[in-house]
């Protein structure tokens, strides 16, 4: 009765009702017995993980471990077998409409229209967003601000380095300011300069309230990055926990070595 | 912010490259420039030709014959001497591409009814148009003689009779029937005029669909190519008008695409048939057209174009979908020939045979490719069975729906990430 109730509510409302009832909790993300199935190939076995409002938490695990697997499902590019994932209130399977207009999703291997400038790239995408010239137009300052690119931004981005695209694309991604930054290798392709650049960047808008769900293969940039962190492998997470927490739990000096220890 | 029109823009940005713009422009230059050769190439065949003449006669018919020659626009320049060897020589020593040669006696054979044979030798420097076109001429120089003498022989061995008479004493006359419409003409220049009209209908479509359904599948395909897919589909906008806007904006640009490739093509056919309807005109065949009904009034053309755009969007849709089993632009170039065929069948069929003719598997295989039916139409709306043409348009809205929600249906799901055509085993992201 109170299920029919709620999802008769107008968003807003519910949305507020939901902060009243779960945000105190800083749960925005949850995601309850996942699982996910390539035809006869398990890749998720039902997982379990929350995410906090300005939390960045991290999967970290081997290739083929499940990690794009979730991201891309946390994204709605994937719909999951089984289980359930809500993301403040919405539930991913009813209402991935909801979850698209909050979330931003940098994909691993992420590329941008080679015949757009990079300022029309981000103005085309931040359209989809904004909701008056003037929100259009801070989204656009803020990607600017992120990106770093100059007047580079004025050329096609198909004469753009890995890294400017990259850079790019982060710009992209946060300029919005989501609820939800789902972050899949970040920093690939980028130098240690602009890495650093990245990692800043990320960390500032976590710090401004963006939750960030991302996957590195990086342990020191997960190190660095993240406030809580999760061991997955084949499909399964082995562990979760502080990078500090984990390290003491399985008395290692680095996450390479818990994430050893844990397999 | 209308989502919508904002992915459109994107959409026909990408699309307008500057190669797209280079292969446009080079190809109505190409066609222009094919036209124009063809028509200064014709312009040459109908000037006043030159042609060599040996005349080894010395009578008035010989001397006829030539004078004949020079009204048929012809420039003769006499051999001098008597050796047809060096005459045979002389002349290919020259430009001129034909020699003459009128035998002795010629004159005396035929007032003796005896048929003597006149020589030309044709000198082959081109197989181009031109290059036969002296002989064609000089046959109908001849025959026009043979008609001229053999009317002046009957006239004066039987005075009373006209020679038109003697020669051919049963004539027709010839009648067209077209459903309950009867005119009188020729049926070879009624079919030719009409044939040649609906030729140009089956290349427009054929264009527009190649140009539409190679847009939208390179699109697709440059997304996945370019790893901007995946972002795309997580933005905040229907998967369906991901997919619409990207029908749209391909079979937009492949229309003004297939127009300014129908523009060169213009010139192209102008250098070789030059107008038409001037031609039909001249040759009285509109007036038989007109009273026969076939000619298409503003329903036909309004049918033809409601027709032609649902074929469109037919191609449009299962290119998209062909379009997601694309890995990158190229696989894409591959995945475009089934379409083609599907297009390539009906053109030809529709161009060199009539269906009704077709065995039934081959009848049946040719409705049920949904672009037979545009290809049809023409003639469909000439003969006035608007029942086939009604089906047809019925039978291409179903199949647009259903591929339609195909492609809607596979844009909304994992598939459009997952699906994939290649040798190679599929491999997934985990």
């Amino acid at each position: 009765m109170f299920c029919w109730e709620l999802r008769s509510l107008p968003d807003s409302f519910r949305i507020l009702t939901y902060y009243l009832k779960e945000v105190r909790m800083e749960n925005v993300l949850k995601v309850a017995g996942l699982r996910k199935f390539y035809g006869g190939l398990e890749a998720l076995k039902g997982i379990d993980f929350e995410v906090g409002r300005g939390e960045i938490f991290a999967l970290i695990g081997p290739n083929g471990a499940g990690k794009t697997t979730a991201l891309r499902i946390v994204a709605t590019l994937l719909s999951p077998s089984d289980g359930k994932v809500t993301f403040l209130g919405f539930d991913l399977k009813k209402q991935p409409e909801k979850f698209r207009e909050k979330i931003s999703y940098l994909p691993e291997e992420a590329g941008a229209y080679k015949n757009l400038k990079g300022t029309d790239y981000l103005k085309f995408m931040a359209k989809f967003y904004a909701r008056s010239e003037k929100e259009l137009g801070e989204f656009i300052e803020r990607a600017k601000d992120i990106a770093d690119l100059g007047t580079r931004l004025n050329e096609k981005a198909g004469t753009y380095s890995k890294g400017m695209t990259r850079k790019l694309l982060l710009a992209r991604a946060l300029m919005t300011k989501p609820d939800l930054a789902i972050l899949d290798e970040p920093t690939s392709g980028l130098d240690v300069i602009n890495a650093l650049e990245v990692r800043e960047i990320v960390k500032r808008f976590a710090r401004e309230g963006i939750s960030v769900l991302l996957s590195s293969h990086n342990m020191l940039e997960i190190e660095f990055l993240s406030d809580r962190v999760a061991l997955i492998d084949k499909g399964l997470i082995l562990d979760t926990g502080t990078s500090e927490g984990l390290k003491e739990k399985y008395k290692a000096r680095n996450l390479e070595e818990v994430f050893r220890s844990a397999l | 912010m209308n989502k919508f029109l904002n992915l459109l823009f994107k959409e026909v940005k990408e699309l307008i490259t500057l190669q797209l713009l280079i292969s446009l422009l080079f190809t109505i230059f190409l066609f222009y420039f094919i036209g124009q050769m063809a028509k200064t190439e014709m312009k040459k065949a109908m000037r006043t030709q030159k042609i060599a003449v040996l005349n080894l006669d010395d009578s008035p018919f010989s001397e006829q014959l030539i004078g004949n020659l020079k009204t048929a626009n012809f420039q003769a320049e006499m051999v001098k001497g008597l050796d047809k060897q060096k005459a045979i020589d002389d002349t290919k020593a020259t430009d001129t591409n034909l020699l003459l040669v009128i035998p002795q006696g010629f004159g005396q054979s035929l007032e003796t009814q005896e048929v003597k044979e006149i020589e030309t030798y044709s000198y082959l420097r081109t197989f181009s148009l031109v290059g036969s076109r002296s002989s064609i001429i000089i046959n109908a120089v001849i025959r026009a003689l043979n008609e001229y003498l053999s009317n002046d022989f009957i006239k004066k061995k039987i005075p009373d009779f006209s020679p038109e008479k003697v020669k051919n004493p049963i004539k027709s006359r010839d009648f067209i029937i077209v459903k309950d419409r009867m005119a009188e003409g020729k049926p070879e220049a009624v079919a030719g005029f009409v044939s040649s009209q609906s030729l140009f209908v089956p290349v427009i479509l054929a264009m527009i669909i190649i140009y539409a359904s190679q847009m939208v599948i390179s699109a697709i395909a440059m997304e996945k190519q370019n790893k901007t897919l995946e972002t795309l589909l997580t933005v905040p906008i229907s998967r369906t008008s991901i997919v619409t806007a990207k029908m749209f904006a391909s079979g937009l640009v492949g229309l003004v695409s297939a127009v300014i490739y129908m523009f060169g093509f213009r010139y192209y056919m102008a250098g070789f048939m030059g107008d038409i309807s001037q031609a039909a005109a001249a040759s009285g065949v509109s007036g038989v057209m007109q009273k026969l009904g076939l000619t298409m009034d503003t329903r036909g053309f309004l049918i033809l174009g409601v027709s032609l755009f649902i074929a469109i969007l037919v191609a449009l849709a299962l290119a998209t979908i062909l379009g997601v089993l694309a890995e990158d632009y190229r696989s894409a170039q591959s995945l475009l020939m089934p379409l083609l065929f599907l297009v390539m069948i009906p053109y030809f069929i529709s161009i060199f045979s009539d269906p009704k003719t077709l065995s039934l598997p081959a009848k049946i295989l040719l409705y049920a490719i949904p672009f037979s039916h545009p290809f049809l139409i023409t003639q469909n709306l000439y003969l006035e069975n608007y029942s086939a043409v009604l089906y047809g348009i019925l039978y291409m809205l179903a199949v647009f729906v259903i591929l339609i929600l195909v492609a809607a249906r596979i844009f909304s799901t994992d598939k459009v990430l997952t699906m994939k055509l290649k040798f190679r085993k599929k491999k997934v992201m985990l």
